[in-house]
């Protein structure tokens, strides 16, 4: 997994420790090749779901086509997102906006 | 160490590993699973980028590395614990890229079904097709036979 970059422009150092402050959230998004019991798979070992949360989140990826996984600080999700999509999920960080 | 060893038939998987083999090559320099990472700024999104495909081509190489003499001699191909979540991973980026590049004239649906009329396709999309399913029966061998102390959770 790639570094964490440190951001060292004045400019930036605001928004960037903001950003990481804030809550993010992990949103799985359907895809119509992978099969449930993957997707199941997936989350139990990179979530530490159990079965039922992952079977859960699986249907609601199939059949409301995303499910939020994880919400919580940036720079976790962004280790979720990652191992997430090296097992060719496609997943994304959204900023929560509830908090 | 748990070790399942499959017994496969040769003229039948044989002439896909041509298929799995020109996909390794289409993979070699982009993601199976294009991601949207508009969070990130570039320098960042390029280390990741870079990540991601270093370990798409690892698990590549695990499932080409199941087709070795073992497996022309005997048809035999062999998952444990060293091979079965690379290969796992690697299944479904030569499905995915199955379907972008070789399978477009099926619908998801017939592909997610399999109900499809074999006789009616031309012989590179039956082909791509039987590699698809094969792949599926991989992952789905290696879910249900290897649990989850090789597939590490």
């Amino acid at each position: 997994m790639p570094e964490y970059r440190t951001h060292t422009r004045t400019d930036t150092r605001a928004s960037t420790e903001q950003q990481l402050e804030s809550a993010w959230r992990v949103v799985v998004l359907n895809d119509p090749v992978n099969l449930m019991s993957y997707v199941v798979m997936v989350f139990k070992k990179v979530l530490g779901f159990d079965e039922t949360k992952a079977r859960k989140h699986m249907l609601e990826v199939h059949e409301q086509g995303r499910s939020i996984v994880w919400t919580g600080v940036r720079e976790t999700a962004e280790a979720h997102v990652f191992t997430l999509q090296q097992w060719h999920l496609t997943a994304v960080l959204e900023p929560d906006e509830t908090r | 160490m748990k070790r399942v060893e499959v017994k496969l038939s040769l003229p039948v998987v044989a002439p896909l590993l041509d298929v799995i083999r020109e996909l390794s090559f289409e993979l070699e320099k982009i993601l199976a699973a294009p991601q949207a990472l508009h969070d990130l700024d570039q320098e960042f999104r390029g280390a990741w980028i870079g990540e991601l495909l270093e370990g798409q081509n690892e698990d590549l190489r695990a499932l080409l590395a199941l087709f070795d003499g073992e497996f022309f001699a005997e048809g035999v191909v062999a998952l444990d614990e060293t091979n079965a979540e690379p290969i796992v991973r690697a299944c479904t980026a030569f499905r995915l890229h199955l379907r972008e590049r070789r399978l477009k004239a099926l619908s998801d649906e017939a592909l997610e079904t399999g109900d499809i009329d074999m006789e009616g396709l031309d012989e590179p999309v039956r082909k791509a097709f039987m590699c698809y399913l094969f792949l599926a029966t991989v992952q789905e061998l290696i879910i249900q036979h290897l649990d989850s102390t090789i597939i590490g959770s």
